[in-house]
């Protein structure tokens, strides 16, 4: 499912992110790390002196276009990190770069070009202007770029149609439902048509139905647009839903990185096991991940007709009666590996207990 | 008294602060007595010991004041204009024109009720014969209230962006606050100079920091994720605030924006007392001496009117965004014009109507003959409540009990029967393990031997200062002992304890008479539907009319302004008693029930307790309120730094107005200090 990047300049690269609260953060923060060798000794030693390292030294690389999403458990620093992306808060040290330009180093008045035409951002609680209508709201970043008032209504109309909003332009949003509130967060977040796109817990505050359809429609209108999402979520169905990569945040740091079949068949401690236990994992891993492409074809005396984007589920239940390995193909009817049953068998319950 | 119940003789490690502070307090008191007569400096501070504060500041003020006198008058000057406008405005314009634009307001902000509300308000101004008086007041309140406005908007903002002031401009609007409306006063007229620019100048003063602080409550209540997705827009600071972060505070600040208007109107009112000007403070105040009630009580119903509308108008703008149809207000605004217009000839000018006149002579009759009729069972009960009462707690019952009140004479054989008695009784409640309240008894037999007016300094000083160290620690112990040092040795120490026995009394009798009206609104719906309109009604009043009825009925006099305290500050207590019992959460009050509580039960020990906080915030306001208070009645005759600082004003004597009103405004801030900190200790302790 990952695609090699094109162009190889990463759409958003984080190096070495820091973000601690507390006094004298910068300072203490060079000298713990100074005195100690290793990132999780400096945050203890900071957390002795009554700091709050919510961020620790984290680093990762978002493609263009990619669905990145951050996931963990609340206070496990998810919200502060995106707030470092976009600096909305003061990262302590590391170096945030978006298309290659460093944000952390960007002049007041940079940052504020960067966000009004660049950066959007979609908030959990909405962050809805209460004295302004839901198409005022939606036009506010168009404002700030200086387009005319026709120009604003007719794009802004234009946005709210696309999140299905159409005919509530002009009421405020104490008058509309959770629901309606976070499509106009969205429609604000896209009005400028920003490249890079932050969510920060989107559907956290919504009932599961609405949340469901929102994300549905969330996905639709990404495979239109194609941005690059920074994705926050504490909800692992969530997270194994939209992804393509999924960081895992414990405690400041990130544990594990990779894609959702990558999370789910091989989590690196129990601590992301423990997450995707409940998970059907056969229904978000696909063949792709538990394929051989190395050495000689084996016999494969069966052909169930197995492809490379099927499920786990779906490729088991189609060789239930095959007991030797059979190939699998590519999207384009190529051969491109092979597997054995038993070991499809096995990813699925490899980590049960 | 078994040796069960006697503390152990190794308790004194245990002791808990509240009985070390008792136990303290009853060493110096008892020190205290034994010197009596033998150590004068003891019980009284030696004149020699006194500082000349109130010279220092009259001649630090008088050589500041010289210097920017000049720039000052300049203002002065340039004030004068606009008030003159807004005055010829006020008063020229035909009144069925303001009464019309007044209840096209009322419409557009509240519908019908207000709009009632506007006519029949300004109806009965008109009715009174006190337009143009009431006009000119108003004038005062509408040049005054914007400067308040505008600077309260631009402290608040700028607490709000500069972390760093934050602390020093709260402190500052505290200190404003506590500080005596009367103080203000002072140091402007010897700036200014008589007239009504003083008025102005201090209702600005006065009416600024309940703006600045709405304003910094609302900005800084403005969600954090509103202000990020400004920011993230790509606002600058300047335009984050204008489009996004006042707009987005605006009930609170337009919350502010009442309170302001409600505090200009009070502060002009009082400014009468300068005198110079006609307006409806004057009126009072000038039939209030020549104790022409009738009238006195008119005018104060016409302060009061303005005040309901002004501020049930601009409440409901604040806190409800849903407007009337305006097509209304504009007919009622066209209205009125033609009939100003039509009429122009024919109506009588404002100043010529007096409908209420006979209502005023009937009233001034009625009220002759009540007093005259209940004459004397008001005298008996302004009587018993003064010798049985006020004086006994004022000097003691060893200086109130006399042949000819109480029918023998004070003994010293009484003072030991007494102190034993408080002892005797303090010991053995002590053994049931209460030895704080044990220890605190004889302390009270102390006090009321004495007199609070007579208490010797060092126990004051040390009893003060063991009640802070338990409520709020060194810290609060330090500070309150070294500002009850500043007003000994400036030389007012007598006057201040005065005040603060004359205050005391009224919020004892507030605490117990508010917290059962709390507790029956709590527990009664019926009671609370009648009370409640009348806790708005003295919460919206001006301090000054307070002291109309009471005057009406009890003449000059202490026991006048005690009442006068009490109907301005027991409302507090009543709101924040109920408040605190009516909002238990429902899951304890669920849990009580299914433990099989009755109705007293629940009250007692899981209502109560859980209001605790609440009721010791109430009683804070209570106090905050009756100090506010006890400065206005210094009008009707009472002693004490009111007294002081009236007096201050009638001689510009700024030195003595400003410290006198600063240690008005000590006592206050101890008193809220302390209270406070028992309040935050009772919600720790209950984990809120």
């Amino acid at each position: 499912m990952t695609t090699p990047d094109a162009n190889g300049t990463p759409a958003i690269a984080v190096e070495g992110l820091w973000q601690v609260f507390g006094n004298d953060a910068r300072a203490r923060l060079k000298e713990a790390r100074g005195r100690t060798g290793s990132a999780p000794e400096a945050a203890e030693e900071l957390k002795q002196q009554g700091l709050i390292p919510a961020v620790q030294d984290a680093g990762f690389e978002v493609r263009e276009g990619e669905l990145f999403v951050i996931m963990g458990l609340s206070g496990s620093g998810k919200s502060t990190m995106v707030r470092c992306i976009s600096r909305l808060v003061e990262p302590t040290a590391g170096s945030v770069l978006i298309d290659g330009e460093d944000i952390l180093a960007a002049s007041p008045k940079r940052l504020i070009e960067l966000r009004r035409r660049k950066l959007g951002m979609v908030f959990q609680h909405f962050g809805l202007f209460p004295h302004m209508t839901v198409a005022e709201n939606v036009a506010f970043p168009l404002k700030m770029l200086g387009k005319s008032r026709a120009e604003r209504r007719a794009r802004a109309f234009e946005v709210l149609d696309m999140v299905g909003l159409d005919g509530r332009e002009d009421s405020y949003p104490r008058q509309l439902s959770g629901g309606q509130k976070q499509r106009v967060g969205i429609a604000r977040s896209l009005a400028v048509n920003p490249d890079i796109w932050f969510l920060d817990e989107p559907f956290s505050a919504l009932d599961p139905l609405i949340r469901r359809q929102l994300q549905d429609e969330f996905l639709k209108i990404q495979s239109g647009l194609r941005k690059t999402i920074v994705f926050i979520t504490h909800d692992i169905t969530e997270a194994l839903k939209l992804a393509d990569r999924i960081a895992i945040m414990r405690d400041g740091r990130i544990v594990q990185i990779g894609t959702p079949a990558e999370i789910v068949l091989k989590p690196v401690d129990n601590y992301v096991r423990e997450f995707s236990k409940d998970v059907a994992r056969g229904r978000h891993a696909c063949l792709d991940s538990v394929i051989q492409t190395e050495g000689p074809l084996p016999e494969m005396p069966d052909d169930p007709k197995l492809r490379i984007d099927m499920t786990l589920d779906d490729a088991l239940a189609a060789c239930m009666s095959c007991y030797e390995n059979v190939p699998v193909y590519d999207r384009d009817g190529k051969m491109a590996g092979y597997v054995h049953p038993k070991e499809l068998a096995d990813a699925l319950t490899v980590d049960s207990e | 008294m078994t040796d069960q119940t006697a503390p152990p003789a190794t308790a004194l490690p245990y002791l808990t602060p509240g009985t070390r502070a008792a136990l303290a307090s009853l060493l110096v008191a008892a020190i205290c007595l034994a010197l009596e007569g033998r150590a004068d400096w003891l019980w009284e501070w030696p004149d020699a010991w006194t500082l000349p504060v109130t010279d220092w500041i009259s001649q630090g003020l008088g050589w500041l004041f010289d210097l920017i006198r000049p720039v000052v008058r300049v203002i002065s000057t340039l004030l004068r204009y606009p008030m003159d406008w807004v005055n010829v405005a006020l008063v020229q314009t035909p009144w069925p024109l303001i009464i019309g634009a007044t209840v096209a307001l009322g419409w557009y902000a509240g519908g019908l009720s207000l709009a009632l509300l506007s006519a029949i308000g300004l109806g009965f101004v008109l009715a009174s014969g006190y337009w143009v008086e009431g006009m000119n007041t108003l004038a005062l309140v509408f040049v005054s209230v914007p400067l308040a406005l505008i600077l309260g908007l631009f402290i608040g903002i700028w607490a709000n962006e500069s972390p760093r002031a934050r602390p020093w401009i709260e402190a500052t609007l505290d200190l404003m606050q506590t500080v005596p409306t009367f103080a203000y006063l002072t140091p402007l007229l010897l700036l200014f100079g008589f007239g009504p620019v003083v008025g102005l100048i201090a209702s600005a003063i006065y009416a600024a920091p309940p703006m600045a602080r709405n304003t910094l409550l609302g900005l800084q209540r403005v969600e954090a994720e509103v202000k990020e997705a400004g920011i993230m827009a790509g606002a600058t600071r300047r335009q984050q605030l204008a489009l996004v972060e006042i707009p987005a505070a605006s009930t609170q600040i337009m919350i502010g924006v009442n309170q302001s208007l409600m505090a200009a109107l009070s502060m002009v009112i009082i400014a009468a007392v300068i005198g110079g000007f006609d307006d409806i403070g004057w009126e009072v105040l000038l039939t209030m001496r020549q104790a022409n009630f009738g009238q006195s009580f008119l005018a104060g119903l016409v302060i009061v009117a303005f005040a309901i509308i002004i501020d049930r108008i601009s409440a409901r703008m604040a806190t409800n965004r849903d407007r009337h149809d305006l097509r209304i207000s504009w007919i009622i605004l066209a209205a009125s014009a033609a009939l100003a217009v039509y009429a122009w000839a024919a109506l009588p000018a404002a100043s010529d109507i007096a409908l209420l006149a006979p209502t005023v002579e009937a009233v001034d009759g009625a009220l002759t003959q009540f007093t005259r009729a209940t004459g004397a069972t008001l005298d008996s009960i302004k009587n018993t409540a003064m010798f049985y009462g006020l004086l006994p707690l004022r000097i003691g019952l060893d200086g109130a009990v006399l042949p000819f009140t109480w029918g023998f004479s004070w003994t010293a054989t009484m003072s030991w029967v007494l102190l034993g008695g408080g002892a005797a009784l303090g010991l053995a409640v002590a053994l049931t393990g209460r030895v704080a309240f044990g220890a605190s008894l004889p302390v009270m037999a102390v006090v009321l031997e004495t007199g609070v007016a007579d208490l010797p300094w060092p126990f004051v000083l040390f009893g003060v200062g063991a009640v802070a160290w338990v409520a709020g620690g060194w810290k609060l112990t330090r500070l309150a002992l070294v500002l009850l040092a500043l007003i000994l040795v400036s030389g007012l120490w007598e006057r201040a304890l005065l005040s603060l026995y004359l205050c005391g009394a009224a919020v004892i009798a507030c605490a117990v008479l508010g917290g059962l009206l709390g507790l029956l609104s709590a527990v009664s719906n019926i009671a609370w539907a009648i009370i409640r309109p009348i806790c708005d009604m003295l919460q919206t009043i001006p301090l000054f009319v307070f002291l109309i009825p009471v005057l009406m009925f009890f003449q000059i006099g202490e026991f006048s302004a005690f009442l006068a305290i009490i109907l301005y500050a027991i409302v507090p207590m009543i709101r924040y008693t109920r408040h605190g019992l009516v909002t238990t959460p429902p899951e304890l009050l669920e849990a009580a029930v299914a433990a099989g509580a009755t109705k007293t039960q629940i009250m007692r020990d899981v209502r109560a307790p859980f209001a605790a906080p609440t009721i010791l915030l109430g009683l804070n306001q209570t106090i905050l309120y009756a100090f506010a208070m006890l400065v206005i009645t210094a009008l009707i005759g009472t002693t004490g730094l009111g007294q002081s600082i009236y007096l201050a004003l009638g001689q510009a004597d700024v030195g003595l107005g400003i410290a006198a009103g600063a240690a008005m405004a000590i006592l206050a801030l101890i008193s809220d200090r302390i209270v406070q900190g028992f309040a935050e200790e009772r919600r720790r302790a209950l984990g809120l």
